[in-house]
């Protein structure tokens, strides 16, 4: 049997205990990487291998970044920065056909720039924006949608789980990827703003204009701002500049948050547990999805399977952008049943080299593989984003959930299509970097 | 069994303790590695403890993190099977999980007395680094029992519901 067969079948067994034992993916990938490579090679040489590699990127310092990050982010969620931040957005824009929703996003939008979790940007807003949003009268049509969909922002926004994620697993630069995600990110949700207001000129019921706010208030309501404010640019600039290795910059981000909250009663000691608590969780989940995918390329390496298949994509007689477009076809599909995360690291080793051989820049198909990845949590029937709405507020039909996001995915297609033709925009930044 | 159980929980949480107490310690170290790179020296050797300190950090938290159901699973197939198959699924998956976390531990465990027995210590502070080593060895272990517990806990359920 050619390796290149052993390396499909691999594939099929990983497919088969990801789906029918249901097995955690990073376990899957590193079980099955284990047992191909035992195949392969020998049991002593597979043995060897796990055990070297599990501590080796464990102990990398590249990976510390992924604790900071999040803790970060928890901080964040659990100090009510996103409740302050709605407030001033609902201040804002609420007195708006659509406002409020508007609001959301944009509240989304400044707490995806300091919070890296998808989940915890839904949970956050959800929480504040859904009962606003039913009190002044908002169909579920529109407020469950927005929500939903604008947890998916974090996903793009730095800085981002999922950017660490495919930085380390490819070997680029974080810094890179988290300025590339800059521009698509408030791309992204400039789409959403557009889809809103459409959507509220159609059907004007879906989001009535809420009561006028006097600009005092308004001036005042900024001051909640300042602080999302203040972590993004210290954070990013700090990046941008060069002042702080990603890490250094997680610490930072830290460092400040419990300074801007800590002080002021704006974090609780349970709020601070949890912080920890859920850190370690995701940090822990995090790690083995990229040990599993270390493990799982090993074996796959030695099959040349992720070469064969790019040099044969790379010989077919059709446009690169064909070829991308199947790419980015097999993610949508992928990401309505498996957790896009999970999708995501699962698939790089096969789909990043392909992207190299066909000749894309390695920041901007990373770009595009996190934005079509967003769309994996809101798409039915795994999408954990419509979950998270549906257990905040149990009342909404998971079918206007459904219908909700429809609105929504075309905008993300869209976006997706603009950075296509467009690629100079998750670009600008990373080349204007030192 | 409730004696497996009840073990497994209290050494996952206790290492979650530690392994919190480990991330606050993390960020002590570069904040002053930041700080005092700006008024004096950095401090020797962060870089090389932060890995280090990463490491038992997310080992130790393994554990915990399969006990709250945290690694992400696909199981939109697996819930529409029939219960009974399921627990079958879940004990063979625990048992599985449990043999190669087994295997794990025991190879990080080796490369670790190996590090011990030939005095290996680390770049910049020039430390032995063989008990980080062996701390990612337990985390390896106790995701293991907590494998093993969930699996005979599937298998027993499957036993109890044919009786």
């Amino acid at each position: 049997m050619s390796l290149a067969a052993v390396g499909i079948i691999g594939i099929v067994c990983l497919l088969l205990v990801l789906f029918l034992l249901g097995m955690p993916v990073g376990f899957a990938m590193a079980i099955v990487g284990f047992c191909g490579f035992w195949h392969v090679v020998s049991f002593n040489a597979a043995v060897n291998m796990v055990g070297t590699d599990v501590w080796a990127t464990f102990s990398q310092y590249g990976l510390t970044v992924v604790p900071l990050f999040i803790f970060l982010g928890y901080l964040a969620f659990n100090s009510g920065i996103a409740d302050r931040l709605y407030n001033a957005a609902y201040k804002w824009f609420g007195h708006w056909r659509g406002g409020l929703a508007i609001a959301t996003i944009g509240a989304d939008e400044l707490f995806a720039a300091i919070c890296g979790s998808n989940t915890a940007t839904v949970a956050t807003m959800g929480a504040v924006a859904l009962p606003q949003m039913k009190k002044y009268g908002y169909g579920a049509l529109l407020s469950s949608g927005t929500v939903a969909t604008g947890g998916t922002l974090g996903t793009v926004m730095p800085p981002s789980v999922v950017l660490i994620i495919i930085g380390l697993q490819t070997e680029q630069s974080i810094i890179k990827l988290f300025l590339a995600g800059i521009l698509p990110a408030i791309l992204l949700g400039s789409l959403f703003f557009l889809t809103i207001f459409v959507l509220c000129r159609i059907r004007p019921q879906l989001g009535p204009a809420g009561p006028k706010t006097s600009l005092r208030e308004k001036m005042k309501s900024l001051w909640g701002v300042i602080e999302a404010v203040a972590i993004f640019i210290l954070v990013i600039g700090g990046l941008y500049v060069g002042v702080f290795t990603p890490t250094e910059a997680g610490a930072a981000g830290v460092f400040f948050t419990l300074a801007v909250t800590v002080p002021f009663g704006r974090l609780k000691w349970k709020g601070f547990i949890d912080s920890f608590k859920d850190t370690l969780k995701i940090s822990a989940m995090v790690f083995f999805l990229v040990t599993g995918a270390i493990i799982f390329g090993r074996f796959l390496a030695i099959t040349r399977l992720p070469f064969n298949v790019a040099e044969f994509a790379g010989s077919l007689p059709v446009s690169r952008y064909v070829i991308l477009a199947i790419v980015l076809v097999i993610y949508i599909i992928g990401g309505c049943f498996v957790d896009s995360l999970g999708f995501l690291v699962l698939t790089i080793p096969i789909f990043f080299p392909l992207g190299l051989a066909l000749g894309f820049d390695p920041i901007w198909y990373s770009i595009i593989l996190t934005m079509v990845t967003t769309m994996g949590a809101i798409t039915p029937p795994v999408g954990v984003n419509i979950y998270v709405v549906k257990a905040i507020n149990p009342e909404i039909e998971l079918s206007t959930i459904f219908k909700s996001i429809t609105f929504f995915l075309i905008a993300c297609l869209v976006s997706i299509v603009i950075l296509i033709i467009f690629p100079e925009i998750s670009l600008l930044i990373p080349h204007m970097a030192r | 069994m409730d004696f497996l159980e009840k073990m497994s929980r209290l050494l996952n949480q206790g290492l979650l303790w530690i392994a919190g107490l480990l991330l606050a310690v993390m960020i002590a170290l570069t904040c002053g590695n930041i700080f005092f790179r700006v008024v004096w020296v950095p401090i020797r050797g962060t870089f090389e403890l932060m890995g280090y300190l990463g490491a038992v950090v997310t080992a130790f938290a393994l554990g915990y993190t399969e006990i709250k159901h945290g690694h992400i699973a696909v199981d939109i197939v697996v819930l529409g099977f029939p219960k009974k198959l399921q627990r079958v699924l879940n004990g063979l998956n625990g048992i599985v999980c449990t043999a190669f976390f087994a295997i794990v531990g025991w190879q990080v465990a080796k490369y670790a007395t190996t590090l011990w027995r030939t005095g290996e210590v680390t770049e910049t502070l020039r430390i032995v680094y063989f008990p980080f080593t062996y701390a990612v060895a337990l985390g390896c272990f106790s995701l293991a029992l907590v494998f093993l517990v969930e699996g005979l806990q599937s298998f027993l359920g499957t036993r109890e519901e044919e009786k």
